[in-house]
C-alpha cells in the first residue's frame, strides 16, 4: 500500500517535472480562476460587512406624550428591553435635546422663534435584527404613552432586501464560477491526460487496473490544485492588503473587511475549492480516457 | 488452453472482419495465424485479450469464456497473456529496464522482486547490456525485444504476437522467431500472426490460414502457402 502510494507520487512528480510548459499552462490556468473566485468572495464579503455596518446604525425614536410620569418612563424603559431582538435602549430628556438642538444649529435664533422646548421625551432604541425594525416599530405604536415613532423602516427594508439579494445573487454567483473553474480544470488536465494516451493504453495493455492507472494522475491534480491555490491566495493577500491600503487613504473610516478569521475562512475556502478541483478534474478526465479503452 | 467458438465480428459500418472462426489451439502450442492484411488475424488476437469484442461467438481461455469477464476484470485477464506489436509499443521516456519492469510494477510485485525478474528476462532476450538506455536508442530489433521482454517477464502462460517481424529485416527477424521458440520451450504457448512466408515456411510449425475473416486452412508443420 506505501510502496504503491510512493510509486504512484514519484510518477506523479516525474510527470509534473516531464510536462514542463503544460505543467505551467495548467497551474498558471487554475491560479487565474481561482484569482477570480477569490475576489469575487471578497467582494462580496465586503458587500454583506456594509450592509450589515449600516443596518447597526438603524434605529428607532419613540416619542413620548408629555403627561408621561417618570416612574412610567421608567417602566416603559424595562418593557421595552424586554421586546425580543432589541439591543439597547435609551432614553433621551427633552431638555437636554433641545440643548443639543440649539448647539447643532446656532445660527437658528430659536429662542426668539419658540419660547418654549418643543420636543418631547424620547427613546432611542437599537436593535440586534435590522430586518425586525417595521416589526419592532408598530410593536411601539401600540403603547398608550407613545405618542409617535419615528422609524427608518423604509431604509431598513430596502438594505434587507439589498443584502438578501446580494446573498442569493452571491450563491448563483459562486456556484457558477465554481462550476466554470471546475470545467476549466478538468479541461486542462485533460489535455495533460490526452498527452499520455499512448502510457494509458500501454498501461492497460500490460494489465493495470483501473485505479492503479489513475491514482497517479489523482495525485498530479492534486498538486496542480495546491499550487495553484497557494499561488492565488499568495497573490489575494497581497493584492487585498493593497487594495485596503490605498481604498483607506481616499477614503477613511469605510467599513472594509479587515478581521483576519472572514480573511482566512476565505482564503481557505479558495484552497479547499483548488485542491478539491484539481482532484476531481483529474478523475473526471482520466475516467473518460480510460473507459474508451476497454 | 484457447478454444474460439463460432466467433464473428462486424463492425459497425457493416465490414464483416471475422466470420465463423472456429480453433482449438492446446497448452505450449506454436501457431502461425497467417494471411493478407485485413484478413482478420489482428482482429482475432485483440480479441484474445479482450481488445475487441465479437459480435456473437465466443472465445474460452482455459475455460473460461471471456464474454464472462467484465471490465474491471481484464486487467487480470491481460496478466495471463503477454502481447507483442509490430509497433512495439514502448515507453519513450522509460529505459528499457523501467519499460519491462512497468509490467511487474502494476501487479504490485516488490523491488527485489522486480529487480530479480527483468535482469533475468533482460539476460534471456539478450539487453542486459542496455538495460539503462531509451528505447530510442535502440534498433528496431532490440526495441522488439524490449516488447518481448515486457511480454513474459511475469511467466504468462499464453504469448501473443501481432506482426512481430513487421518491421524488422530478414535478419532480424529471424532473431526475434528464434527467441520465440526459445520462450514457446518453456512452456508457453504462442501465437504468432504474420504475413512473412519466409519465417513460417524456415521455421515450421503449426499454420492457420485466415482469409475474408474465415479459416481456410488449418496444418500442423504448415507452409505459408498450401
Amino acid at each position: 500500500m506505501i510502496r504503491d502510494f510512493l510509486f504512484f507520487t514519484t510518477e506523479a512528480l516525474i510527470s509534473i517535472r516531464r510536462s514542463g510548459i503544460m505543467m505551467f499552462i495548467s497551474i498558471a490556468t487554475i491560479t487565474v480562476s481561482l484569482i477570480v473566485f477569490g475576489i469575487f468572495l471578497l467582494l462580496s464579503a465586503n458587500i454583506s460587512n456594509l450592509t450589515t455596518y449600516f443596518a447597526a446604525k438603524l434605529e428607532i425614536r419613540a416619542y413620548l406624550k408629555d403627561s408621561t410620569r417618570p416612574d412610567e418612563i421608567l417602566d416603559l424603559k424595562t418593557r421595552f428591553e424586554a421586546i425580543p431582538s432589541v439591543r439597547k435602549v435609551e432614553f433621551i430628556d427633552k431638555n437636554t435635546a433641545w440643548e443639543e438642538f440649539k448647539k447643532n444649529y446656532p445660527k437658528i435664533e430659536l429662542n426668539t422663534l419658540i419660547s418654549d422646548n418643543p420636543l418631547p421625551n424620547a427613546f432611542r432604541i437599537i436593535l440586534s435584527d435590522s430586518a425586525k425594525l417595521t416589526t419592532v416599530a408598530n410593536h411601539l405604536k401600540g403603547f398608550e404613552s407613545v405618542e409617535d415613532v419615528g422609524d427608518m423602516g423604509a431604509i431598513a427594508d430596502r438594505i434587507t432586501a439589498f443584502s438578501e439579494y446580494t446573498r442569493i445573487a452571491g450563491i448563483i454567483l459562486v456556484s457558477l464560477l465554481t462550476f466554470a473553474t471546475l470545467l476549466i480544470i478538468v479541461n486542462t488536465i485533460r489535455l495533460t491526460v490526452i498527452a499520455r494516451q499512448d502510457e494509458i493504453t500501454i498501461m492497460q495493455l500490460v494489465g493495470a487496473t483501473t485505479s492503479f492507472i489513475r491514482w497517479p494522475f489523482i495525485i498530479e491534480g492534486l498538486i496542480i490544485g495546491v499550487i495553484g491555490s497557494v499561488f492565488s491566495i499568495v497573490f489575494l493577500i497581497f493584492g487585498y492588503s493593497f487594495f485596503v491600503m490605498r481604498f483607506q487613504e481616499k477614503i477613511p473610516f469605510f467599513p472594509l473587511v479587515y478581521s483576519h478569521f472572514t480573511l482566512n475562512i476565505i482564503y481557505l475556502g479558495i484552497f479547499i475549492v483548488g485542491t478539491t478541483l484539481g482532484v476531481l478534474g483529474a478523475y473526471l478526465s482520466v475516467s473518460r480516457t480510460i473507459k474508451s479503452n476497454y | 488452453m484457447i478454444r474460439v467458438k463460432n466467433v464473428r465480428k462486424i463492425y459497425p459500418n457493416g465490414f464483416v472482419a471475422l466470420d465463423g472462426i472456429d480453433v482449438h489451439i492446446s497448452r505450449n502450442e506454436f501457431v502461425y495465424l497467417v494471411g493478407q492484411s485485413g484478413a482478420g488475424k489482428s482482429t482475432l488476437l485483440s480479441m484474445m485479450y479482450k481488445a475487441e469484442i465479437p459480435t456473437s461467438g465466443d472465445i474460452y481461455i482455459d475455460n473460461i469464456a471471456l464474454s464472462n469477464i467484465d471490465a474491471n476484470q481484464v486487467p487480470y485477464l491481460r496478466r495471463s497473456i503477454g502481447v507483442i506489436f509490430q509497433d512495439y509499443k514502448l515507453l519513450p521516456r522509460r529505459t528499457v529496464y523501467e519499460n519491462v519492469a512497468f509490467a511487474l510494477r502494476v501487479m504490485h510485485f516488490s523491488r527485489s522482486r522486480i529487480r530479480r525478474q527483468v535482469t533475468q528476462v533482460l539476460e534471456l532476450v539478450g539487453l542486459q547490456q542496455k538495460m539503462h538506455h531509451y528505447p530510442s536508442e535502440l534498433s528496431g530489433g532490440e526495441q522488439q525485444r524490449i516488447c518481448i521482454a515486457r511480454a513474459i517477464v511475469n511467466n504468462p502462460p499464453i504469448l501473443l504476437a501481432d506482426e512481430p517481424t513487421g518491421s524488422l529485416d530478414p535478419d532480424t527477424s529471424w532473431e526475434i522467431m528464434q527467441l520465440l521458440s526459445k520462450i514457446n520451450a518453456r512452456q508457453t504457448t504462442v501465437i504468432v500472426a504474420t504475413h512473412n512466408k519466409s519465417i513460417v515456411d524456415d521455421i515450421r510449425k503449426r499454420v492457420i490460414a485466415v482469409e475474408n475473416g474465415r479459416v481456410i486452412r488449418d496444418e500442423q508443420l504448415g507452409l505459408y502457402n498450401p
